[in-house]
């Protein structure tokens, strides 16, 4: 790597900004981390630094939450969704970028304009249309891992398009041109150059697709039963106290939390290298 | 790297015979399943919610929610009455807001880290942290620093106050959807770099730019069509977000803080006027489409570039 | 090359697991549906004692599959709002668990939708008769004695909590039994960083419970059939009273604008405040974890209203709102009759002291509460829910209620600069009196 060249900032001016924004992110983090240490009694009273140091939390979180079940359902939810949404955004997004057709420019303009329906508002007619499908075609969608899946898929899909849509614009065509010549399918000129070409964007559009299912409790908390329950719906018991009765677990909440969102970071460490790639390589010449 | 250069030939190996597929046939069956899925899922639940804000949806005609007694726009004009207008503007200007500062903290994360040192592994999973708790702990945290007596006002001192209520309340909502939201832009603005072909930077050396230069007239132009989608979709997610606001403040929340999905929330699931709450959501969608749509045609993102067309 | 193959096949086989994960599970679960021979009940979780309530609900299962062979499926929410959203959404759908267990408040609302079974006599004599149960905790069960939709199934009163030490220290004998009492000890308790009383301003469900007590206390229920009654002289002093601690008394800590209740009970626990105004024997745990272990004791909050020595023939003796679950057995359920007999094994005098010992919640069965009156501290608590009244029963309740709240909320900028004057307590009481009127004016 010639880094001399290819860099972007001066190294006082990235170091700065570095620090600052690492410091941006874990002050907060570091009141988790500390408050997670803490009693619930101390949290609640707004202390800082930890009055008494304990490890409880960790180990209590477990009973407290059905945590592990949580996680186990995220992973699977959120990943088939991260997948479904990139590989579909993606085949969506190449129709979109390279041919031309009429209603092009409407579904892209209304792929955006998806984005702004509310999900306060989509909540009680989706379970309507979830349920009848019980009712109506004896197929059990809610309460099952499917039911969920087909929710954040279709949530994260206009998303996943559009981040491919910019992407493969900026995606040089002669490859499929050539390939098109050798006389290369459509599937196979996506399998073998689209994708591979667009990783780091289709690593990006997995990304979000992941997290919406991840964070999502709205949709999670109505569409699953106990076994299917995601992490973060698990999370939120964390949250409650009985009306008028006494202290939320703080401490465990912050533990969970914590717990929570170690395998994002780590699926995140993992994956993060495909982000680098693409097109810096010099594939093109 | 080495894979991506022996493609080309690989290819050739691979599908040695033709199909003769033209330009002209157009694969648009690869736009099904994703067509199917929306309309499933998106469009009918669409339709679903437009009925029911046509209808006198609440508590007692819940059960037998077919034979709720239609109202027309009654519901609409009825929203007209309500607190609307005030929460649309509320969820529209911290929206901006929020994305005006997230950008300039997102691009420059991304540049920060655009760059290999040592360590930068570390770095990019500390900027992923935020957009990974999970919106109702973070909301939960922020709460308990920002209350009176919490650790932000002990560190402010004299300058401290009160954040969760009253006019501040607002700075506070942009201030904790800031800190849980910038790394979408840097995701965004990072897979946009690897775009960039080195090939670019080192021609600006070449030119003997400095890094001010390059970076703006070189780096950033790359940046701006996924950057501006990114604002959009950021503004879009700020206006919608439930759970942040929710919990920061709790049900009722302060006027000033009263943004758009909670009081749909507030007016559906605690005062159970379904009818009600999805024609205010409605006509918010419709009041945040105009400028959506004025706003993609002014970026022109959603515009194929000359090439594109054949 | 090779990595380029090895990379997608470990993707590949990573999608395939993925995949049949989701498949297993979606292959799975279908069977759970009306096989009759399942109960799904829907409780709230506890997460006091997680492991405690895991345990009674392993051993109610046991002894509800002794009896009848059926299964208990144990299904449970986080909040309030999660409670809320799974309850409306199983209505509109017509599926979903065949009994609920929901708050006292919540039991007018669920009544307005009709999707719940009403009690005649033969289904009460089925879950062991109405005899069996603390008459007031039936005051909340529905809108009169033909219609009933609850079950009363455990108790919460609220009550207050004091700290002995401080009280004997500012010569205090006996904790307050009237507003104005309250509010002149609260004045010898604060001294510098030590308060008088804990109070919750911020709090999304306290505030409305002074305000109501009090009013009711002096004569107006607030909701008068289908009038709301909140531009009233009484209420309008409740909320003085109710903020006055704070801004003419200074018996609260400033930072207490911000407390929601268990801000408040930390604040408590720490044992710099005399009075905790309003919690329940939930709390006990957490102030026994706290600096005050030891030294607090319950009492009955003040039944005489502000500006009163003697509650006026109107009044009415309210020391708290009739709280706690009733359970509720869904209409479209197709196993009614396995849900009775599941009401009456959780209602009967044993399974209820077992959910007293393990989950320290009260009974509703009168037999049970009996047997608890021999602890002293105890005592104070069954003597409060002997004396909850109430809340109006209503389908529109929750919005009354939802008005006097905001009406707090929207006072705490003032209330944090220290003086909040008659004409704002006016104008918001005015904005509470629309909405709530416009709800009630609603109910069918």
């Amino acid at each position: 790597m010639k880094a001399d060249v290819t860099r972007l900032l001066p190294r006082p001016l990235l170091v700065i900004v570095t620090v600052l924004l690492c410091a941006l992110v874990l002050t907060p983090v570091l009141y988790i981390v500390l408050a997670s240490l803490n009693s619930d009694v101390g949290v609640a009273s707004g202390e800082f630094w930890p009055g008494t140091l304990t490890l409880d939390s960790y180990t209590r979180i477990w009973t407290t939450a059905e945590l592990s079940t949580g996680i186990v359902n995220s992973l699977i939810v959120c990943g088939v969704t991260a997948m479904a949404s990139a590989l579909l955004g993606t085949s969506s997004a190449y129709v979109l970028v390279r041919f031309s057709f009429l209603g092009r420019v409407s579904i892209l303009r209304g792929l955006v304009g998806l984005q702004s329906i509310p999900g306060t508002l989509m909540l009680l007619p989706v379970f309507v249309l979830f349920s009848s499908a019980g009712t109506y075609l004896g197929l059990t969608v809610i309460g099952t891992r499917w039911g969920l899946f087909l929710a954040y898929l279709t949530f994260a899909l206009p998303f996943s398009t559009w981040v491919m849509v910019t992407y493969l614009r900026s995606l040089p065509r002669e490859l499929e041109e050539a390939a098109r010549t050798e006389g290369a399918s459509t599937t196979v000129i996506l399998w073998r150059i689209v994708i591979p070409l667009s990783l780091p964007a289709i690593v990006v559009a997995g990304i979000f697709a992941f997290l919406l299912g991840w964070n999502d409790v709205l949709f999670a908390s109505v569409l699953t039963r106990p076994e299917t329950r995601t992490a973060a719906v698990a999370l939120q018991v964390f949250g409650t106290a009985q009306e008028g009765g006494a202290l939320p677990v703080y401490s465990q909440m912050m533990a969970a939390a914590l717990i929570c969102a170690a395998p994002v970071v780590l699926l995140y460490l993992l994956f993060q290298r495909y982000l680098v790639g693409g097109l810096t390589a010099g594939g093109v010449k | 790297m080495t894979i991506l250069q022996r493609r080309p030939q690989q290819q050739a190996v691979a599908e040695p015979h033709r199909r003769g597929v033209t330009r002209r046939q157009r694969p648009l069956w690869l736009l099904a399943p994703g067509g199917v899925l929306l309309v499933v899922v998106v469009a009918v639940p669409l339709g679903l919610a437009v009925w029911i804000s046509l209808i006198d949806l609440d508590q007692y005609t819940l059960r037998r929610w077919v034979e709720a007694p239609f109202l027309g726009l009654g519901n609409y004009a009825e929203s007209l009455d309500t607190a609307l207008l005030h929460s649309i503007w509320v969820s529209v200007s911290f929206a901006v807001l929020a994305t005006a500062i997230t950008v300039p903290i997102g691009v420059a994360a991304a540049l920060v880290t655009q760059n290999a040192y040592r360590g930068r592994a570390v770095v990019r999973a500390i900027f992923l942290i935020p957009y990974v708790l999970p919106s109702f702990v973070v909301a939960t945290v922020w709460r308990t620093m920002l209350q009176p007596d919490g650790v932000v006002n002990a560190w402010l001192g004299g300058l401290g106050g009160l954040w969760l209520s009253g006019p501040r309340s607002y700075w506070a909502l942009v201030l904790v959807e800031v800190w849980a939201a910038w790394p979408f832009i840097y995701l965004m603005a990072l897979a946009a770099l690897q775009s960039v072909e080195s090939e670019v930077y080192e021609a600006s050396a070449v030119d003997g730019a400095t890094w001010w230069p390059k970076l703006t007239r070189v780096v950033l132009p790359y940046l701006r069509g996924p950057v501006l989608l990114a604002c959009l979709l950021a503004t879009l997610n700020h206006i919608n977000n439930f759970t942040l606001p929710f919990v920061l403040f709790g049900a009722p929340a302060p006027e000033d803080v009263t943004v758009m999905p909670m009081l749909v929330y507030v007016t559906s699931f605690q005062s159970l006027r379904f009818g009600l709450s999805a024609a205010m959501a409605v006509v918010s969608m419709i009041i945040i489409a105009i400028p959506l749509f004025v706003y993609l045609r002014a970026v022109r993102l959603d515009v194929h570039e000359q090439e594109a067309r054949r | 090359m090779r990595s380029g193959r090895m990379r997608l096949a470990l993707a590949l086989a990573v999608v395939t697991g993925l995949v049949a994960a989701v498949a297993a599970c979606g292959g799975g679960d279908g069977g759970s549906g009306g096989s009759g021979k399942t109960l799904n009940v829907l409780i709230g979780a506890n997460t006091q004692y997680p492991q405690e309530q895991q345990a009674w609900q392993k051993s109610i299962a046991e002894q509800f599959k002794a009896q009848t062979g059926a299964q208990v499926k144990w299904e449970t929410f986080a909040s309030a709002n999660d409670e809320l959203t799974k309850i409306q959404t199983s209505v509109v759908a017509g599926s979903g668990p065949d009994v609920y267990a929901v708050g006292t408040t919540f039991t007018p609302t669920a009544y307005a939708t009709k999707a719940f079974v009403t009690l005649g006599d033969q289904e009460w004599q089925k879950i062991g008769g109405k005899d069996k149960f603390i008459a007031s905790t039936l005051g909340i069960s529905g809108p009169d004695e033909q219609h009933r939709i609850g079950i009363p199934w455990v108790g919460r009163p609220f009550v207050m909590a004091y700290n002995t030490e401080l009280l004997s220290a500012a010569g205090i004998q006996h904790p307050a039994t009237t507003w104005d009492e309250l509010t002149e000890q609260a004045k010898k308790l604060t001294n510098g960083d030590q308060h008088g009383l804990a109070v919750a301003y911020k709090d999304n469900y306290d505030p409305w419970k002074f305000i109501w007590g009090m009013s009711v206390q002096a004569g107006n229920p607030i909701v008068d059939g289908r009038t709301a009654r909140l531009q009233d002289p009484v209420v309008r002093k409740a909320y003085e009273t109710y903020f006055g601690w704070l801004t003419t008394d200074k018996v609260v800590d400033p930072a207490a604008v911000g407390w929601t209740n268990s801000q408040a009970i930390a604040a408590f626990a720490e044992g710099r405040t005399g009075y905790m105004a309003l919690t329940s024997a939930l709390a006990a745990k957490a102030l026994d974890a706290g600096a005050v272990k030891g030294k607090w004791r319950f009492a009955l909050l003040p039944t005489v209203p502000p500006g009163a020595a003697a509650r006026p023939a109107n009044g009415v003796e309210a020391a708290s709102i009739l709280s706690g679950d009733n359970l509720l057995i869904a209409g479209y359920s197709k196993a009614k009759e396995l849900a009775f007999q599941f009401v009456k094994l959780i209602t009967d005098q044993p399974a209820q002291l077992e959910i007293y010992r393990q989950l320290g919640q009260l009974p509703s069965n009168a037999a049970a509460a009996q047997s608890l009156q021999s602890d002293p501290n105890l005592k104070v608590v069954v003597e409060a829910q002997l004396k909850s009244k109430a809340t109006p029963f209503s389908g529109a309740w929750a919005d009354v209620q939802l008005a006097l709240t905001n009406a707090v909320v929207q006072s705490i900028p003032e209330l944090a600069k220290g003086s909040i004057t008659g004409a704002q307590i006016d104008g918001r009481l005015a904005d509470a009196q629309k909405s709530a009127q416009s709800a009630l004016d609603r109910v069918k």
